[in-house]
């Protein structure tokens, strides 16, 4: 760490040597050689020879250097002009670092150079600002290097906590892997003793099971005399004309039966419901119209939600009431899983009202009644023992996946899990809850849009920890599956300094966090090839 | 994102895929294309009469009846207009209603010309002017036009004419012979949406025979090709002009589009004749070319031997106004669009970054947005100049006012731009928002600047800011507020180097008929919408020109429009609208813009990668060397594509990018020459290849090639995966051409040309000379100093000649004080000279750096440059032997001064 801090003041000192030494050396003695031409190179321009290009294509006399005509195809005799479409211009830039331009950017009326040296014609003054942007440059780096001292120290704490973390999780997970054998031999231990239990149960219950078929049977006539009845009646109702056919006119003056909703029932929507004739007898009317009319004319009469409507909590508390019926004639165990079985057992007394009338005359006697207690309770035990399995498989199955996660090389990232980070524009609010999903909310609602679910790392190759990329968030209208990169970069705390969406659902955050306070290995600055020069 | 997703899908809800074809009307479902159509080919029941003949200097007047309707008095005049056209006009002589003429097409009314009368008796009267004569019979009634004495066309030749005359709506009961009791007639629905059509039925058709002619080309703008097609067989719907928003339009068809130019021209090898059709209201055009027609009958008479005429009927439907034409003789296809444009005018000489690459799309998010973007075209040293913005820069589609958050400093995003030398584009609409609050609505209700309804209220239509009503630019009280919009002080934030964008002015309504304005609406003038409908994009555009010129009263506006009318070249570039990212598109870009410049609209493009969907990476690459030679180039996209800036892709693409828009660059003084020759002698900027070989039979159907002046013959690459095009190189054994990149020499003929991703076909004409400035820059603006070349293209028997114009490339110096310099090249006898055509100068720094000439003589080892100040100077030579090519090192001669450069 001290050897890392003394490295950059080190270089930063060294860059301040070499730049004083650039100005003494510029204004005391200078090499002479063409413009735009870099001091290294300054040997490769010979005044009193003739000069060949770089590529040894050919050789000009030395006055066509720099005489604003392009003469090598390697631009080499066109240092300091725009004359060739490849070259490059050295600007020595002495006060700050030196850079190379593009040729064309010499003499455009444009002051690329801090000297200014790029722009000699006579048409455009510039301004020398290297003593500023050099002044600027080294307080930027100082302000970088206290910076990264500072973030440095946070990010070892941060890697210690991870390290910790990743300890912790890893003690966990073996001692939940030796809790999971108990666990899992006290379930089979149950489950010999519930299958025992339910084959006892089973044979008695096998006479009562005639009688549940004989009750089905019952209930599914009575149902299709229901709906029969149903059908001869609004069969009346319809047949406006009582001539014993329903028709499409009578069928158009009904706006149930408009089912694009533009207005009005035209002849097509009325023939859909006629079994595609123009109009329909009573028994047809029966058979074919009326199940489908069925829910039209239910939802103008309130009577019948459109499936679509029907919530989530709804539907599930329907399959909750047949999950119920089937318990109670002992079949649920033979399917597997059954997650609800908590909620049964707690529900079961309150029976759903409309089919219980119906239900509840089956009952066992006494000796059956007491088989089936003692399987049940059986049951129960076992299910008990189960939940612990999976809940200690989920808990395994939890820390795996986090140790799997890659929290950097010294897992200092590690604490960012199970945090959220907010961020506030104008419009929104968005969150960035790191190695698990970034999200949006509009600051008018409260609705949840995902930006995407933990996908990788996905920084270059010498920094891989750059960027951190979120996939596979909600679908955008005629467009793909959001997504956000999220760009790391050193801070003295973690928070989202920015979010923009560069490409419609593609999302850019910056995030700043001490974690990702490091060095990053070099051959990373386009600068690296201007070090030569120096 | 969210909201967007709303909005589109209320304004899309049911256009999702395609052209939803059930949203426009056929010519079947609309009243008077319908009645008119009706009409059978055979004696017309319209007559002259001779008795109320009167003759002056200028014109004729005649009385015209139609013999089956009594007190339905026309007047037709025929006047003579200087450079051999003739101008018909028929009118109602005390109609009902006044019937409209189109404002502002014309440039200025045409000059009249001498008139004399050769011939007269009972039944015709036969005039002469210049080099036109036209004989008017009057029983019934027809006019035929000759040039030179040979007839180029006839009105009402197959008896189609009809002039329908306002009247008063019959009672119950009663039939009207003319119109037939079409139920559309008098009051007219088209799916949800009523006209209450006040004054009832109006509709005119001319019908024009072209006897001989092979071709006809005109009526821009269609998705479809250059040459016209025979309407009436195929079920093809006759050409429809009416300006429409059409949601992702197709291709190879006849449906109306967001612009109208109501020119025809009929084409053969002697003559090549135009009808301009002066009319702005909606237009069907039916066309019949014999050549479709007789199929079989010429199948039999390669059997016999003999030979059918050929000829092309084109018959003009408006649905309103009065009947005005004017008959342009040529004889050449030259000489005709010079016509045309000495009728309609000229796009003036354009500031020169607007030639240069644009760089669109909906939308840069914010001010980091654009910087961001340009900063990343200079970093990979891609050239772009200018950046545009589309409507979601504005504060809630409010145009004159900025997103308060994401453009909360415009000032400093264009002062950004502009420190480079780039420019900024943002668009400005003619619908407004009706929001409370908003200065220019509550101005415009205040002072009653709206379309009104028939009833007299302010119309509301439903566009990008939800509710809107439309400016009324008929009203010159409109015009004098919007134009004063454009101030500075006013539209805060933009400077002199801003320009405009002027889109859905068709005007698109998205709950409107057709997705426009109701017919019955009502301008200023009492004018309804049915009269001026195609004209409304050509005003809006005129007052977006004035507000221009006040603001910057030295600087040349750049207006770019959608809706587009005959004569808007004066005022505005064009581009093709809303295209797709496909090939076919791409493809079609050619034709279109190739239509456009034969209707006096030379500045036009199309979205470079095709504007909704996202193009594949070849496509994109191929549209970048396809779209440099279009006069308009700039890239654009949809909100919903992904991003498209040519720095995002991989270096190989990167590179093949910056190759086609330096090759852009290069050409900017060809470009910007042929559009000063544009301004000053009335020739298009791009040419179908008949327009330069109008007696070569093989290039009568060529619309995938553009001649860029008579220099540059580029023919893109339309196609995915191709290894080899097919290219016809016009001018026989004798016709000279060089590739543009490896200068190698191909004669005139049939060629393929193997193709890889590299390559651009495009051609050097032999005989030209071409002048470039080949110093890569970042933007036009600081190209301003650098020295030219010129690429010297030696034809069969060595010779070459060309021209180059300059000035300061932005301001009205060039007219109002003659600052600028015209050069004239020649080489013959192994003798290159340059001199001055004009007297004027503009005090240029530009030089002469290098000349290239292709197909040089043999033998040459040096060459001598003479001028005035430089006396004579011995020049290097040197011969490439790969590309057979020789260059002339370093002239330096200054442009302003004539010089000679002998090859020895």
């Amino acid at each position: 760490m001290k050897l890392n801090k003394f490295y950059a003041n080190f270089k930063l000192k060294c860059l301040y040597i070499i730049l004083v030494l650039i100005e003494l050396s510029d204004s005391k003695a200078e090499v002479p050689r063409p413009r735009g031409v870099a001091l290294s190179r300054a040997p490769l321009y010979d005044p009193d020879t003739n000069f060949t290009c770089f590529d040894g294509s050919k050789t000009i006399p030395y006055n066509q250097v720099n005489d604003d005509y392009c003469d090598c195809e390697d631009s080499s005799d066109e240092p300091g002009t725009s004359a060739c479409a490849g070259g490059s211009f050295y600007c020595l830039n002495a006060g700050y670092k030196p850079s190379i331009l593009k040729s064309d950017r010499v003499n455009d009326g444009i002051c690329d150079c801090c000297d200014g040296s790029d722009e000699y014609s006579g048409r455009k003054t510039c301004v020398n600002n290297c003593q500023e942007m050099g002044k600027a440059a080294r307080e930027e780096a100082f302000r970088l290097a206290e910076l990264l001292k500072v973030g440095k120290q946070l990010r070892a704490e941060l890697s210690q906590e991870g390290l910790k973390m990743k300890n912790e999780k890893q003690q966990k997970l073996g001692e939940l892997q030796k809790h999971k054998e108990e666990a899992e031999k006290i379930k089979s231990e149950r489950e010999e003793l519930k299958k025992k239990a339910e084959e006892v149960e089973g044979k008695a219950l096998e006479y009562y099971k005639e009688l549940e078929e004989q009750y089905k049977k019952q209930r599914a006539e009575k149902e299709a005399e229901k709906l029969q009845q149903e059908a001869v009646e609004n069969f009346k109702k319809l047949d406006s004309n009582q001539d014993g056919l329903v028709e499409i006119a009578e069928l158009q003056s009904r706006q149930s039966f408009d089912r694009d909703r533009n207005g009005e029932v035209s002849e097509e929507e009325a023939k859909l419901f006629l079994n595609n004739q123009e109009s329909v007898d009573l028994e047809t009317f029966i058979e074919k119209s009326w199940p489908l009319m069925k829910p039209f004319v239910k939802i103008d009469s309130g009577m019948f939600k459109p499936p679509e409507t029907t919530s989530e909590a709804e539907s599930e508390d329907l399959q909750d009431q047949e999950e119920e019926l089937k318990v109670e004639f002992g079949e649920s165990e033979h399917e597997e899983g059954g997650e609800e079985d908590e909620d049964e057992d707690n529900e079961k007394e309150e029976q759903p009202e409309e089919h219980e009338e119906e239900e509840h005359y089956i009952t066992y006697d006494e000796e059956t009644q007491k088989l089936v207690d003692l399987a049940s309770e059986a049951r129960n035990h076992y299910s008990e023992a189960e939940k612990d399995v999976r809940s200690i498989n989920d808990q395994i199955r939890d820390l795996e996946q986090s140790l799997k996660k890659d929290f950097g090389p010294d897992e200092e990232f590690a604490s960012l899990e199970g945090q959220c980070f907010d961020y506030t524009d104008h419009e929104y609010v968005y969150k960035l809850c790191p190695f698990e999903k970034s999200l949006q909310i509009p600051k008018s609602s409260s609705s949840e849009t995902n930006l995407g679910r933990w996908s990788k790392w996905d920084g270059p190759n010498n920094n891989p920890y750059e960027i951190m990329l979120y996939e596979h968030g909600q679908n955008c209208w005629n467009g793909p599956n959001r997504s956000t990169r999220v760009k790391l970069s050193c801070g003295a705390e973690s928070k989202v300094t920015s979010v923009s969406e560069p490409n419609r659902c593609e999302y850019a955050f910056e995030f700043q966090t001490p974690a990702a306070c490091r060095e990053v290995s070099s051959a990373e600055g386009k600068d690296g090839d201007l070090h030569d020069e120096l | 994102m969210a909201r967007w997703s709303l909005l589109l899908g209320i304004c899309f809800i049911n256009i999702v895929l395609a052209v939803d074809k059930n949203n426009f009307k056929t010519c079947e479902q609309s009243s008077f294309c319908r009645r008119l159509r009706k009409y059978q080919a055979g004696d017309s029941v319209y007559q002259a009469d001779l008795s109320s003949l009167q003759i002056t200097e200028n014109a004729i007047e005649v009385g015209i009846q139609n013999t089956q309707v009594a007190n339905a008095n026309l007047k037709l005049t025929l006047t003579a207009i200087v450079g051999n056209v003739f101008r018909v006009s028929v009118d109602e002589i005390d109609g009902l209603f006044p019937r409209y003429k189109p404002q502002f097409a014309l440039n200025g009314e045409p000059q009249v010309a001498k008139l004399e009368v050769l011939q007269r008796d009972q039944d015709s009267v036969t005039v002469k002017s210049e080099n036109n004569k036209a004989t008017l019979t009057a029983k019934p009634l027809k006019l035929e036009f000759y040039r030179d004495d040979v007839l180029v066309t006839i009105l009402n030749g197959k008896g189609l004419f009809a002039f329908e005359h306002y009247r008063t709506k019959p009672d119950e009961g009663a039939t009207d012979p003319q119109i037939q009791d079409d139920p559309g007639a008098w009051e007219e629905n088209f799916k949800t949406h009523h006209d209450t059509k006040p004054r009832g039925p109006s509709a005119i058709a001319g019908d024009f025979t072209f006897p001989n002619a092979q071709r006809v080309y005109g009526l821009p703008e269609h998705g479809d090709h250059l040459a016209l097609r025979t309407t009436q067989q195929n079920n093809l719907d006759p050409y429809r002009l009416y300006n429409l928003d059409v949601f992702e339009y197709e291709l190879d068809s006849t449906m109306a589009i967001y612009g109208a130019v109501p020119i025809v021209y009929a084409h053969s090898a002697e003559h090549t004749v135009g009808v301009f059709w002066h009319n702005a209201a909606e237009t069907w055009v039916d066309i019949k070319n014999s050549k479709d027609i007789n199929v079989v009958s010429s199948l039999v008479n390669l059997v016999s031997g003999s030979k059918t005429e050929a000829s092309v009927d084109v018959r003009f439907m408006s649905e309103s106004g009065i009947m005005d034409f004017f008959v342009l003789t040529g004889p050449k296809p030259k000489d005709v669009i010079k016509q045309y444009a000495s009728l309609t005018g000229v796009h003036g000489l354009p500031q020169l970054f607007s030639l240069a690459y644009h760089q669109c799309r909906w939308n840069y998010n914010d001010q980091d947005d654009v910087t961001t973007v340009v900063a990343n075209f200079d970093n990979n040293n891609l050239p772009v100049d200018v950046m545009w913005l589309d409507i979601e820069y504005t504060d809630a589609k409010k145009y004159f006012t900025w997103d308060p958050i994401k453009f909360s400093n415009p000032e400093i995003m264009v002062n950004n731009l502009t420190s480079t030398g780039r420019k900024l584009v943002v668009i400005i609409d003619p619908h407004i928002k009706r929001e409370g609050g908003y200065f220019l609505h509550e101005d415009a209700l205040k002072y009653d600047f709206y379309v009104k309804n028939h009833d007299g209220s302010v119309y509301e239509g439903w566009c990008w800011p939800g509710s809107s009503s439309y400016l009324d630019f008929y009203d010159p009280k409109t015009v004098d507020y919007y134009k004063k919009l454009y101030a500075l002080e006013n539209f805060k934030g933009t400077t002199h180097d801003v320009w405009i964008w002027n889109d859905m002015n068709e005007p698109s309504v998205f709950n409107g008929p057709e997705v426009t304005m109701p017919k019955d609406c009502v301008h200023h003038g009492g004018w309804e919408h049915r009269d001026v409908h195609n004209e409304y994009g050509l005003v809006h555009t005129i007052g977006t020109y004035q507000g221009l010129r006040l603001r910057s009263p030295n600087k040349r506006p750049f207006i770019l429009t959608r809706g587009h009318f005959a004569g808007s070249q004066r005022f505005a570039a064009v581009w093709t609208g809303d295209n797709e990212a496909k090939w076919s598109h791409l493809t079609a870009s050619f034709p279109m813009c190739l239509s456009e410049a034969l209707g006096g609209i030379s500045f036009c493009g199309a979205d470079v990668g095709g504007f909704f969907n996202n193009p594949d990476i070849e496509l994109l690459q191929r549209w970048y060397q396809a779209g440099i030679w279009l006069p308009f180039f700039r890239a654009h996209a949809h909100i919903d594509t992904k991003r498209r800036e040519p720095y995002l892709f991989s270096d190989d693409v990167v590179n093949r990018i910056r190759t086609a828009l330096r090759l852009r660059y290069v050409h900017l003084p060809l470009w910007y020459t042929l559009f000063w020759e544009h301004e000053t002698k009335g020739e298009p900027v791009i040419r179908p290849l008949f327009y330069h070989y109008p007696d070569d039979e093989n290039v009568l159907d060529i619309d995938n090639t553009a001649l860029i002046g008579h220099s540059v013959l580029a023919h893109p690459v339309t196609e995915p995966g191709e290894t080899s095009v097919d290219v016809y190189l016009p001018g026989g054994k004798n016709g000279y051409w060089y590739d543009i990149q490896d200068f190698q020499l191909y004669h005139g003929g049939n060629h393929k040309i193997s193709v890889d991703l590299d390559k651009h076909v495009a051609f050097y004409r032999g005989g030209s000379i071409i002048p470039r400035k080949d110093r890569p820059r970042r933007s036009s603006a600081v190209m301003h100093h650098d020295p030219f070349s010129l690429y010297i293209a030696l034809d069969d028997k060595q010779k070459a000649s060309g021209t180059l114009y300059l000035d300061d490339y932005e301001s009205f110096d060039y007219k109002n004080e003659k600052r600028y310099t015209y050069l004239n090249f020649d080489f013959s006898n192994n003798k290159f000279t340059s001199s001055l055509i004009d007297k004027a100068t503009y005090p240029t720094e530009e030089w002469i750096e290098k000349i290239v000439i292709l197909g040089p003589p043999a033998g040459i080892t040096g060459a001598k440059l003479t001028s005035k100040t430089l006396g004579t100077i011995n020049l290097e030579t040197s011969y490439d032997k790969e590309s057979k090519s020789l260059t002339i090192r370093k002239p330096g001669a200054s442009v302003l001064e004539p010089f000679t450069i002998e090859l020895v």
